[in-house]
């Protein structure tokens, strides 16, 4: 629990608007993408047509003699640096080397004059190739005979926040495997008085950061310089550094404005192909990947998940136990940690006492997958919150009721050594089903469904900052977190002038740059305003202690005569706002004080997870029963977030979130036809858009004030599409009866299982 | 960025110069409107061209007009331009209609109706609604101009019965009679319909269905219709409503649909009959 | 590679101003304009004229620049998200009301959707609703669910946001 409630905010819990309004607004706000350094060169990618293949040999002569081309880099040629990388494990070569390991690898990259003259360069390569068999799924990757993706064992990367063991590597295509287990599921089951038990699937699916990959890099002397899209600058210094093997402090990374992330701009991406570009090539050079390059870089994970869960006489779930695959593709990137993550968010926002959870992911010859928005609790909650519906139906009980009685409480250890639990279910459950007249009459082909979600979040608690005040009372505060929307630009300055009563305005962000910012581990997991806004909250309160110094010597008084009042200090009849303080203590209205803080993982963020994230979605659907279309008139989300420091944006991300989980519910997926992808395109990729915006949306934060971060703040913003793909589930089978366990709910599929249904009720005729 | 590789563009400044230009080019040229489809074909190296010639600039064909009882659509009209059509959207109202929901706003802007046609890619609205309306093009290449029939021009996915050195100069619309109702409607999911449907019909007096042409798009490789079909859509309104399931199943013989990302055959047979029911419901209400 | 190097000459109105430029001919507006002009505001990024990013006006209709080649502007007039906002830096409405609504995070679907929303109000400045959804549906945005654009566009023209928003 949070130790203050402040509630008398001026700037904090405020909706000012956004920092980088007038930039976004005017074209100039700048992307990597937009950026150019002289002499910059251009690189483009050869990719494998093949799933599995070795590659025998590689020819770049004829390309590397065209007018134009600097030079032609391959796996052949990157003899002196080290070139696997991999948070997780260092099993990702930059370029194929040996072997390709899934459609749309790169095996060679062209650098050029321009982007034309590198694409156009590209069919010169010359590439021989000797197909192997491909491994596409969990259960191809299982087989006794199957061929192994990976035969090494590989360097452990920088894997941090993490407490398992990495299971890739060990002569089998199991990448990562994790497991969960408390109180004795069989005798729960045997004892149960209701349980069901099914098989889900949840798709690949594509995040679609509208800005593709893109990055410049600038191998000199001096060291290695990269500009990118990358939402974790400093997780990407720490394989570029490996890779070159050079210290911290010569590599530098820097992310200006990123076109959305979502997770799929976690981690190391094409930085390593960039940089080895560069080296080769001895200039800087830009790499910007098309949407379909990027369509074959990340994917998420796709899962199919066995679960029972067991009730007993009272309406108590007494019991869980799953068994998930996921197919994790071609490199581990980060799905160890997917892995990890979705094994603890199977278990659900319930107090459940015995749960078993076991959790594989496995190599394929796909698209790699790694993070996405809500990390793994998507994948789990589609199965997760359709067996409490499936459950509730089966014991004869409202699941709305059935919820109620289910959900973890405030301070409830529901999750065995973990943080108790810190939001208030039963309350957001509450205001859920009445934005969305759960319980009023709903017409013909309608149904309505609420369903909630909690994720232990929050990441791993190592930030630091520097909050530094300058003579004339302006600050510049110097963040590592990333600006990718979701709005840390705007909230972490309101922070800073919450504390140092300064006006919004006056309050300046540097940003993600690793050669200034201090280090701060990630901008994801929906953990910067809770960290970064618990650090720059202290590094503001140790500034004002160093400015309260400061006024003693000035005012030749104690220090403790010195009091500090907003804006400035006081001490008896005199008052000083800070930049007195500071232009006094200099003698020169020149100067700065600058407040620092660190956060470790110690004294309030001792416990992980950090916070748990936690929201519910409402949806009403409608049903067309002829053709199976799913329309989502009504949509409600209600925000767990302790405290909204900037409520508008804290909503914006939840309609955000939810939007993302209704297009998967309703018709994201990456299809795959053998080893090729199907749909690597926007042509065939569909996103949800202003059509599919439900008529009426209620978007509602419950502000406890109950999180570890500032003021009693928590994250927000992936929790509200973990629900959804479950929530048009159970909608649809309130709507007309079938229930369906795969998303997406495509309308061929809801139409199948109407016919199904029909047909069986012909039959029992 | 997905660069195009190189190529010219030519003006052409009469029709027998584009067909000369065309002739010359042979397989290394292509004729260039809206540039919707081509350019992304070309993007994605699905097309190679050196030499584009542009007919936007010939003289004459970006007008709409009647003639001769029938809408005269120059075949560099943007979908935009029928969509916003007084005349279209008084004389054959169900056009402008379907122009209104052809791709997205950008596309209608730029896409020409000539270009659509041309490139028969097999989603296309207006071929499947143009086939229902018994609409001919006229086309003419170093020889003279010819008139053929929609179902004439589409051969195929991405193919026409057009000679190398031809070109699409108008499309022509039979003018409706007081009595004739239209409706195309289109189940849509992905960028592509899965399915559009046309259907036209011929009042008599009596209101009866003296006339009746169902076209089915986008769920195999060209618009498609049947005569078993429209025979079944032909009499009273209460006995061809019983008999839509039968003209469904007739149209979707003849149809064909295939799987594909956009749905199974079998579904897309299913939609054939529902959204025939739906259009018929349509055209007469 | 083939002999056909074509180098055009372009004259055209880009925001209200006569530019020269000379260019290949298969260069597309979108590469003109961020690569020949420095002009970045307009934005790539699905190339297949789906999206919307790159979306600029000519002639005041919206148009994929992505797609669009260079060559089509020729004596026409090109508006990019760099030409709304009045020389003194006063917004356009339409640009504000995006800031008043929280109407983007990310920003890189944000030139486009206003450049779009510009040539709805020119052309209808009073839309519905639905009519909002019809013409915007071909620009995607993938971070705010839409809610917080349809309110902008109904702030900028003037029109009471109903059925929206709470």
């Amino acid at each position: 629990m949070s130790a203050e409630k402040k509630t008398d905010f001026h700037v904090v819990n405020h909706s000012v608007p956004r920092r980088d309004g007038r930039a976004k607004v005017s074209g100039k706000a700048m992307y990597v993408s937009d950026l150019k350094l002289t002499g910059m060169a251009y690189a483009k990618v050869l990719r494998s047509p093949y799933a599995h293949a070795k590659i025998v040999s590689i020819d770049t002569s004829r390309a590397a003699a065209l007018p134009g081309v600097h030079c032609v880099i391959t796996g052949n040629d990157l003899e002196g640096i080290n070139p696997y990388y991999g948070h997780a494990v260092k099993d990702h070569p930059l370029l194929a080397i040996g072997k390709v390991r899934y459609a749309g690898e790169p095996v060679a990259a062209v650098v050029a004059v321009d982007e034309r003259t590198a694409f156009c360069a590209l069919e010169h390569i010359d590439v021989k190739y000797e197909e192997l068999k491909p491994v596409l799924t969990p259960d191809d990757a299982m087989a006794k005979d199957a061929p192994l993706l990976h035969e090494r064992k590989f360097e452990a990367g920088a894997l941090r926040g993490f407490e398992g063991e990495v299971t890739a590597g060990r002569g089998t295509n199991i990448c990562q495997e994790a497991h969960i287990k408390w109180g004795d599921v069989e005798a729960a089951f045997k004892k149960a008085a209701a349980v069901v038990e099914s098989e889900y699937y949840f798709p690949m699916t594509y995040a679609y950061a509208m800005e593709a990959y893109v990055a410049i890099a600038d191998v000199a002397d001096t060291g290695v310089t990269i500009y990118s899209s990358a939402q974790h600058p400093f997780m990407v210094r720490h394989d570029v550094k490996s890779i070159f093997n050079l210290p911290v402090s010569q590599v530098r990374l820097i992310v200006p404005f990123v076109g959305g992330g979502y997770g799929s701009k976690s981690y190391t991406k094409i930085e390593p192909l960039t940089a080895a570009c560069s080296w080769k090539a001895k200039r800087p050079v830009k790499l910007q990947l098309t949407i379909e390059e990027a369509m074959l870089t990340t994917r998420s994970d796709d899962a199919t998940t066995w679960m029972r869960t067991a009730v007993d006489a009272n309406g108590k779930i007494i019991a869980r136990q799953a068994k998930i695959y996921m197919n994790t593709g071609a490199y581990a990137e980060n799905s160890p940690l997917v892995v990890e993550k979705s094994t603890n968010r199977c278990v659900g926002p319930y107090a459940i006492p015995n749960v078993q959870i076991d959790n594989y992911s496995f190599y394929t010859n796909t698209v790699p997958a790694s993070s996405y928005r809500g990390f793994g609790c998507a994948q789990v909650t589609l199965p997760g919150e359709s067996q409490i519906d499936e459950l509730a139906a089966k014991i004869g009980k409202d699941p709305y009721e059935f919820r109620l009685a289910n959900v973890a409480k405030p301070g409830e250890e529901f999750f065995p050594k973990m943080r108790p639990f810190d939001g208030t279910l039963k309350e957001d459950l509450e205001i859920a089903a009445k934005a969305i007249g759960l319980n009023e009459s709903v017409p013909k082909g309608h149904g309505r469904s609420v369903a909630c979600s909690t994720s232990d979040a929050g990441a791993y608690p190592l930030t630091s900052t520097a909050v530094r005040v300058h003579a004339d009372g302006s600050v510049t505060i110097m963040i590592g977190s990333t600006e990718l929307g979701q709005g840390s630009h705007t909230v972490i300055p309101q922070i800073a002038a919450e504390e140092l009563g300064v006006p919004f305005e006056k309050v300046h962000v540097v940003s993600s740059d690793t050669a200034i910012t201090p280090y701060d581990r990630s901008t994801g997991a929906s953990r910067t305003t809770t960290l970064m806004g618990s650090a720059v909250l202290e590094a503001s309160r140790e500034a004002i202690q160093q400015m309260v110094v400061m006024a003693a010597d000035v005012l030749k008084v104690k220090v403790e005569q010195v009091q500090a009042i907003r804006g400035g200090v006081r001490c008896g009849e005199a008052q000083l706002n800070w930049s007195e303080v500071i232009s006094k203590f200099y003698a020169l209205p020149d100067g700065e004080v600058i407040g620092r803080s660190y956060i470790r993982k110690a004294g309030k963020f001792s416990q992980l997870p950090v916070f748990w994230e936690t929201a519910c979605t409402a949806i009403e659907v409608a049903v067309d029963e002829e053709t199976g279309k799913i329309n989502v008139e009504k949509l409600a989300t209600v925000g767990d977030v302790g405290l909204a420091i900037n409520p508008a944006l804290a909503e914006g991300q939840d309609i955000g979130a939810a939007t993302m989980g209704m297009g998967i519910g309703l018709f994201e997926e990456l299809v795959y036809q053998g080893p090729q992808l199907m749909n690597g395109s926007i042509l065939d990729y569909r996103l949800p858009r202003f059509s599919d915006l439900p008529k009426k949306i209620d978007l509602h934060l419950v502000q406890n004030q109950d999180g570890v971060g500032p003021y009693g703040a928590k994250g927000g913003g992936e929790a509200s599409l973990n629900s959804m793909a479950a929530n048009i589930a159970n909608a649809v089978e309130r709507a007309v009866g079938v229930r369906i366990r795969s998303a997406p709910l495509t309308p061929e599929k809801v139409w199948r299982a109407l016919k199904d249904k029909r047909g069986k009720i012909k039959n029992e005729r | 960025m997905m660069p195009l590789r190189r190529f010219t563009i030519d003006q052409p400044k009469t029709v027998k110069e584009a067909a000369e230009m065309l002739s010359h080019y042979g397989e290394k040229g292509r004729l260039y409107a809206g540039g919707t489809e081509l350019l992304l074909a070309m993007k994605h190296d699905l097309l190679r061209y050196d030499h584009l010639v542009d007919v936007k600039p010939l003289p004459g064909l970006n007008t709409i007009e009647t003639r001769n009882n029938s809408l005269h659509i120059g075949a560099t009209v943007t979908h935009r331009a029928i969509e916003k059509s007084d005349a279209v959207r008084q004389i054959v109202p169900v056009l402008a209609e379907m122009a209104h929901h052809v791709a997205n706003v950008r596309v209608r802007a730029t896409g020409t109706l000539g270009g659509n046609l041309c490139f028969a890619e097999p989603h296309s609205d207006p071929a499947t609604l143009l086939l229902a309306l018994e609409a001919h093009v006229h086309v003419q290449g170093r020889s003279e101009e010819r008139i053929l029939k929609m179902d004439e021009l589409i051969a195929g996915a991405y193919e026409t019965a057009l000679a190398p050195d031809e070109l699409l100069l108008a499309i022509d619309i039979p003018l409706a009679s007081k009595n004739k109702r239209a409706a195309y409607l289109k189940f849509q999911i992905k960028e592509r319909p899965t399915l559009g449907l046309a259907l036209v019909l011929d009042l008599d007096n009596g209101g009866s269905i003296s006339k009746a042409r169902a076209v089915v798009g986008s769920v195999s490789a060209k618009p498609c219709r049947s005569d078993q079909a429209d025979a079944l859509l032909v009499g009273l309104r209460d006995k061809v409503e019983k008999q839509l399931a039968d003209a469904a199943q007739a149209l979707a013989d003849a149809a064909d649909p295939v799987d594909d990302l956009e749905g199974s055959a079998e579904y897309k047979r299913h939609l054939i009959g529902v959204y025939l029911k739906r259009a018929f419901a349509k055209a007469l209400s | 590679m083939t002999d056909n190097k074509q180098t055009l000459q372009l004259n055209f109105q880009l925001n209200g101003k006569a530019v020269e430029i000379e260019c290949e001919a298969e260069e597309t507006l979108a590469e003109v304009l961020r690569e020949r002009l420095n002009l970045t505001g307009t934005k790539l990024s699905c190339e297949v004229q789906v999206c919307g990013a790159c979306t600029v006006l000519l002639d005041g209709l919206p148009v994929s620049s992505c797609t669009l080649l260079a060559y089509e502007a020729r004596g026409k007039n090109v508006v990019t998200i760099e030409g709304l906002a009045q020389p003194d830096g006063t917004l356009h409405p339409i640009q504000q009301a995006f800031i008043d609504e929280f109407a983007f995070q990310c920003g890189f679907c944000t030139p486009g959707m206003i450049l779009t929303a510009k040539a709805l109000l020119d052309e209808n400045p009073k839309p519905s609703r639905e009519e909002i959804v019809h013409y915007m549906d071909g620009n995607i945005c993938r971070c705010t669910g839409y809610v917080s654009i349809v309110a902008a566009i109904q702030r900028a023209a003037g029109v009471t946001s109903k059925d929206t928003k709470k």
